[in-house]
């Protein structure tokens, strides 16, 4: 796949998935705008493993999820680079995977539910909205949202993560029909346990074991497992395919 | 970068190459391509309208890897976009195209400073015209850039009459047209001496010329050494000419033979100008010094024809800092090994079907 | 491979010269030999025609013709028609057209001359068809018969392919002699239809010829012209009238000439569930034939204030066209073509920075462009290939001064409005030149019996004699049974 002269952004890419994608894209000759919260070496380290993967990168500070945010950010990327022909929407809020110490539904407010659901939707669609003016006056575009395979099976009820993450679902497909006719496509990834990452770092090896003794290609993902299918989904080679959910967790779920 | 860094930097590249005035030996691409994409930041920066153009077709200088990335602006942009790096009223020069099509708009080329315009054409002028002598008798068939202030042949030709131009040198034109009895006295003078001598013009200025020797039944055989210089075609300014027998009618007219008849490609929308190595064949193959390069494009994807194909000229010249490099013309050609053959004036094609063509509503609608 | 063009009674192969027009790529080269006749052969092949027609085809009736053509055009239907299979292979490479648009728009153009669709043709120009056969009687009083040419010429013009079996029809319909020239731009389906005309009538197998010249070729044109009793001419303004000079002063001349059409769409068809629809059927327009017929339209006009804006409609027409490019490929464009289409996006590239009410849709590479001004604009030319503009009005009678100082241009607009405005707009449009009237997404096919740029098809080519009451009368006194 050749991303020579593609513009893509990605959210909360200083780190995990969101870093990892960014490398591939790169190393297939795209441009990246590696936007980042905070980390801002994190970021810049992404940006130089850039470079050196045979692509180009810069880094833009923006929290997605404040909506006056979101168009500066979309519209520095344009004023860079000049167009954005993918967007990645990787960012969420702050969450860790603990299953021995999650919060059970009735320790749950409301506030739990609105603070992921802001973390996942709100920046999406901010972003969505920001982007597909430049889009649709090329008449062109992909967007791939990262999901999570708890949507179709929560082997572990994480109740405020994974109700947002089906929410995103909900949200690309009605999307991707308002956008289809636009030439524009929008897509999900649902990756599993994927380590490596913030959210997985204290994850217990038992938990691991456990879920790699229920995937057929026995192990767990790790960050780079999940960039094949989002650089597929953003190339002319899904150039069909529009609402769909690939399940990237080595067959835990088959959906 | 500033307007002053940009000129020591094109200034420097210009004169670079000094002791290798054959093409072949030229700056190697890398280093073109460094200078290009300089170039392009600080237009890009700089010339608004372009900006818009760029990210209109997707580009900025962040995601440019080669002076074939650069987009080319459409020559009739310059008729309907202020292109220009310095704000106008600062230009020292402003350079205006013949105006024949879209109601008589005028396309405008600024020009800051003269200095990078003036280095890149006395080198060019050099290397292709005077490879073999400093100075040389000329006669211009051209009116004086005091009385066509705007027109870029004008100061080019009077460049060439200042810098390569002997004493015995000068326009030859009056108030209504060529001064015949004065050149053909120059021209005797010349076969007499055996000093050689330089006819430099507008084709079309040469046609009355031709035309007038043939009324009066004289012809010359000026001294070897002797060359002549035409530029710009026909086209609504004289009865038009097919190449080969323009040339041959300038070799017998004159005595110069057909491989010293040079003909310049330019135009207002460049600061460099195109040469041949004389027309012995026609259509001559075009080439210019290390600091322009073409290529030959599809017209509708941007793509470069294979080698050898048929397709439209992009120019990027990188002495035409203060308004845009590249620039896609109007005019066919080829590539060859060591430059391009010019096929013309890209026409129109006619519809294939029965629904209107542009050029045929135009004609209609006017009637 | 090569194909051999033209029909030629009275000749074999050997006794004309041939020349070879190249066509296809180096991967699928394509000779076709076309007919260059010399004078002689001109002037002797009118004369067969000319008497083959009198005693042959102007004998039948006209139920007896529309048989004829109608057992044609089944053939030509018939996919499994050795002529047929040629038309489908050989014109893709010809035309460049896509071959799937080529086969889908040779069967709808064809079933236009299906007998019921000959029987509306005759009935559109003739209140009583039975006038092409006798004398019948007229409303005014006495007796009118049709009479058809001796020679009718055809000089047929562009690569849209089957265009001229519309005038060969119309001929036979008047059972003219019929000699047609075919362009260089695709000189074959005229020849096979001509030819399976014989094999299914061979009684009128000499009554028609087809003939090739190169353009420019006065003295070929001459030839003919000067054998004819009505001349038909395809093409540009500037060989219409190159030819009207060359055509005797007492032969009728019928000159068809390039048209510009163009749409209007009502607010109405642009609802959150019809734009889509709409805009489908919009493209469809576009692509057929590559925009290559008077019919396709070069303009879009679409009313503001609808749920979808028309900036909107140019974006999903701009998906539309892409969509389309996978199933009807754009042909390949020559240099020239090229040329025209980029200069037409540059145009209104640059024109879209000078103001925030226009834009361009689509990439260099895309092999369509859509130009969206949302301002008064007049009518005015794409780049073809696939080049359409959208112009956004406040309501669609504000076309009709956008388009008044091209009456001679226009041909078919087609509009999507309800019925009211529909009605209203007709007689608007009307009056402003246009010819005819059609839904979106049917522009580019008219129906049997169309009025060709608002002309009578059989009608014009036939001379009308008439008995009058006075002859009648003066008759009767005659009779031998006269009391």
């Amino acid at each position: 796949m050749d991303f020579t002269d593609k513009v893509v952004l990605i959210t909360g890419a200083s780190r995990g998935i969101g870093a990892a994608i960014a490398k591939a894209f790169a190393a297939e000759g795209a441009s990246v705008a590696v936007n980042y919260l905070q980390s801002s070496d994190a970021a810049e380290t992404v940006v130089a493993a850039c470079r050196q993967a045979g692509g180009d990168a810069s880094a833009f500070q923006a929290d997605v999820t404040d909506s006056e945010a979101v168009p500066v950010l979309v519209n520095n990327v344009l004023e860079t680079f000049g167009k954005i022909d993918i967007l990645v929407n990787n960012a969420f809020r702050p969450y860790v995977f603990d299953p021995e110490n999650r919060k059970m539904f009735w320790e749950l407010d409301w506030s739990h539910y609105q603070t992921q659901i802001d973390g996942a939707l709100l920046s999406t669609h901010g972003l969505c909205k920001a982007v597909l003016p430049d889009m649709r006056r090329r008449a062109q575009g992909a967007i791939v949202n990262i999901a999570t395979d708890l949507v179709a099976r929560p082997t572990i009820p994480y109740h405020d993560y994974t109700t947002a993450k089906a929410a995103l679902i909900g949200f690309s497909r009605n999307l991707a029909v308002e956008t289809g006719p636009l030439g524009i496509r929008v897509n999900c990834v649902a990756p599993g346990l994927v380590y490596p990452t913030e959210g997985s770092r204290d994850t217990k090896e038992s938990v691991k074991d456990m879920i790699s003794a229920q995937t057929p290609l026995g192990r767990i993902a790790t960050p780079d497992d999940i960039t094949g299918p989002v650089l597929f989904l953003a190339s002319p080679w899904s150039g069909f395919m529009t609402g769909q959910t690939l399940y990237v967790d080595g067959g835990l779920v088959m959906s | 970068m500033t307007q002053d860094h940009i000129i020591e930097m094109l200034l420097a590249f210009i004169a670079a190459d000094d002791d290798q005035p054959d093409t072949k030996a030229r700056a190697s691409e890398d280093a073109f391509n460094e200078v290009a994409l300089q170039l392009f930041a600080y237009q890009f920066e700089n010339n608004k309208p372009f900006r818009q153009f760029s990210v209109q077709r997707g580009r900025t200088p962040r995601t440019a890897r080669s002076w074939r990335d650069i987009p080319a602006v459409p020559i009739n942009a310059f008729k309907e976009l202020t292109l220009s790096c310095c704000p106008p009223e600062d230009a020292a020069r402003v350079f205006m195209t013949s105006g024949t099509t879209l109601g008589g708009v005028r396309g405008k080329s600024y020009h800051p400073t003269l200095s990078v315009y003036d280095a890149s054409m006395t080198r060019g002028f050099k290397q292709y015209f005077m490879p073999d002598r400093d100075r040389i008798d000329m006669g211009i068939l051209f009116p004086t850039e005091t009385i066509m202030p705007n027109s870029s042949l004008a100061h080019y030709l009077a460049l060439a009459l200042a810098h390569f131009g002997t004493s015995d040198s000068g326009y030859m034109m009056q108030d209504d047209g060529i001064a015949y009895d004065r050149l053909f006295a120059t021209l005797d003078q010349a076969q007499m001496s055996g000093t050689p001598y330089a006819m430099l013009g507008a084709s079309y200025s040469f046609v009355p010329l031709l035309d007038e020797m043939k009324r009066r039944g004289l012809s010359f055989a000026l001294p070897e050494g002797s060359r002549m210089f035409d530029t710009g075609g026909f086209k609504g300014q004289s009865r038009e000419l097919e190449l080969d027998e323009f040339y041959d009618q300038l070799a017998a007219g004159f005595g110069v033979p057909r491989e010293k008849c040079i003909n310049m490609y330019g135009m207002t929308e460049l600061s460099t100008q195109f040469y041949d190595r004389g027309n012995a064949i026609c259509p001559s193959v075009k080439s210019g010094p290390h600091w322009i390069r073409s290529r030959v494009i599809n017209p509708l994807t941007g793509e470069d024809v294979p080698f050898g194909e048929t397709g439209v000229l992009v120019h990027c010249d990188l002495a035409h800092f203060n308004i845009v490099s590249t620039i896609l013309t109007e005019d066919a050609g080829v590539e060859t090994e060591d430059g391009f053959r010019l096929l013309g004036r890209a026409d129109g094609a006619e519809a294939k079907g029965c629904s209107m063509a542009v050029e045929e509503f135009l004609k209609a609608a006017q009637a | 491979m090569t194909e051999r063009a033209g029909y030629l009674p009275g000749l074999t192969d050997d006794e004309v010269d041939w020349q070879i027009l190249r066509f296809g790529g180096a991967d699928a080269p394509l000779e076709v030999a076309v007919p260059v006749l010399t004078d002689t052969q001109m002037q002797t092949m009118a004369e067969r025609v000319r008497v083959a027609s009198r005693d042959h085809l102007k004998t039948l009736t006209i139920s007896q013709i529309i048989d004829i053509i109608d057992r044609a055009v089944a053939r030509l239907l018939d996919r499994k028609d050795p002529y047929r299979r040629k038309a489908e292979e050989i014109l893709p490479i010809v035309t460049g057209y896509d071959a799937e648009m080529t086969r889908l728009g040779l069967t709808g153009y064809l079933k236009t001359f299906r007998k019921p669709e000959l029987q509306k043709f005759t009935a559109e120009d003739f209140a009583n068809p039975l006038i092409l056969d006798d004398f019948q009687p007229m409303p005014k009083g006495g007796f009118a018969r049709a009479f058809g040419p001796d020679i009718l010429t055809h000089i047929w013009a562009g690569n849209v392919p089957g265009i001229p079996v519309w005038s060969l029809v119309s001929g036979l319909l008047v059972k003219a002699g019929n000699i047609g020239k075919v362009p260089s731009a695709e000189p074959l389906f005229a020849g096979w239809f001509a030819q399976v005309l014989s094999e299914v009538a061979p009684e009128i197998a000499d009554c028609f010829a087809v003939v090739w010249w190169k353009g420019g070729d006065t003295a070929r044109e001459e030839a003919l012209l000067k054998e004819s009793d009505v001349v038909l001419a395809y093409g540009g303004n500037e060989s219409l009238s190159a030819i009207r000079d060359r055509v005797p002063v007492t032969t009728r001349y019928l000159a068809y000439g390039h048209k510009v059409s163009f749409g209007a769409i009502s607010r109405a068809a642009l609802d959150t569930q019809k734009a889509a629809d709409t805009a489908h059927q919009a493209a469809y327009d576009v692509v057929r034939y590559d925009q290559q017929g008077c019919y396709s339209p070069h303009v879009f006009f679409v009313e503001r204030n609808g749920r979808i804006s028309p900036q909107d409609f140019a974006q999903y027409l701009a998906h539309e066209l892409e969509t389309f490019e996978k199933k009807y490929p754009r042909r390949a464009l020559s240099i020239g073509e090229a040329r025209d289409m980029a200069t037409w996006r540059h145009g209104e590239e640059i024109k879209s920075f000078a103001s925030e009410n226009r834009g361009l849709i689509g990439n260099a590479d895309s092999a369509w462009s859509v130009a969206f001004v949302d301002d008064t604009e007049d009518l005015s030319p794409s780049g073809l290939n696939r080049t359409i503009k959208i112009v956004a009005v406040d309501a669609l009678a504000d076309i009709v001064p956008r388009i008044a100082p091209y009456k001679a241009l226009l041909q078919t607009v087609g509009i999507a409005a309800p019925p009211a405005e529909l009605y209203a707009l007709s007689t608007a449009l009307g009056i402003a030149g246009v010819t005819r009237i059609s839904a979106i997404g049917h522009m580019t096919a008219p129906e049997a019996g169309w009025h060709h740029d608002g002309r009578f098809n059989l009608l014009d080519l036939v001379s009308i004699t008439e008995i009058e009451r006075s002859a009648e009368a003066a008759a009767d006194t005659l009779a031998p049974y006269a009391d």
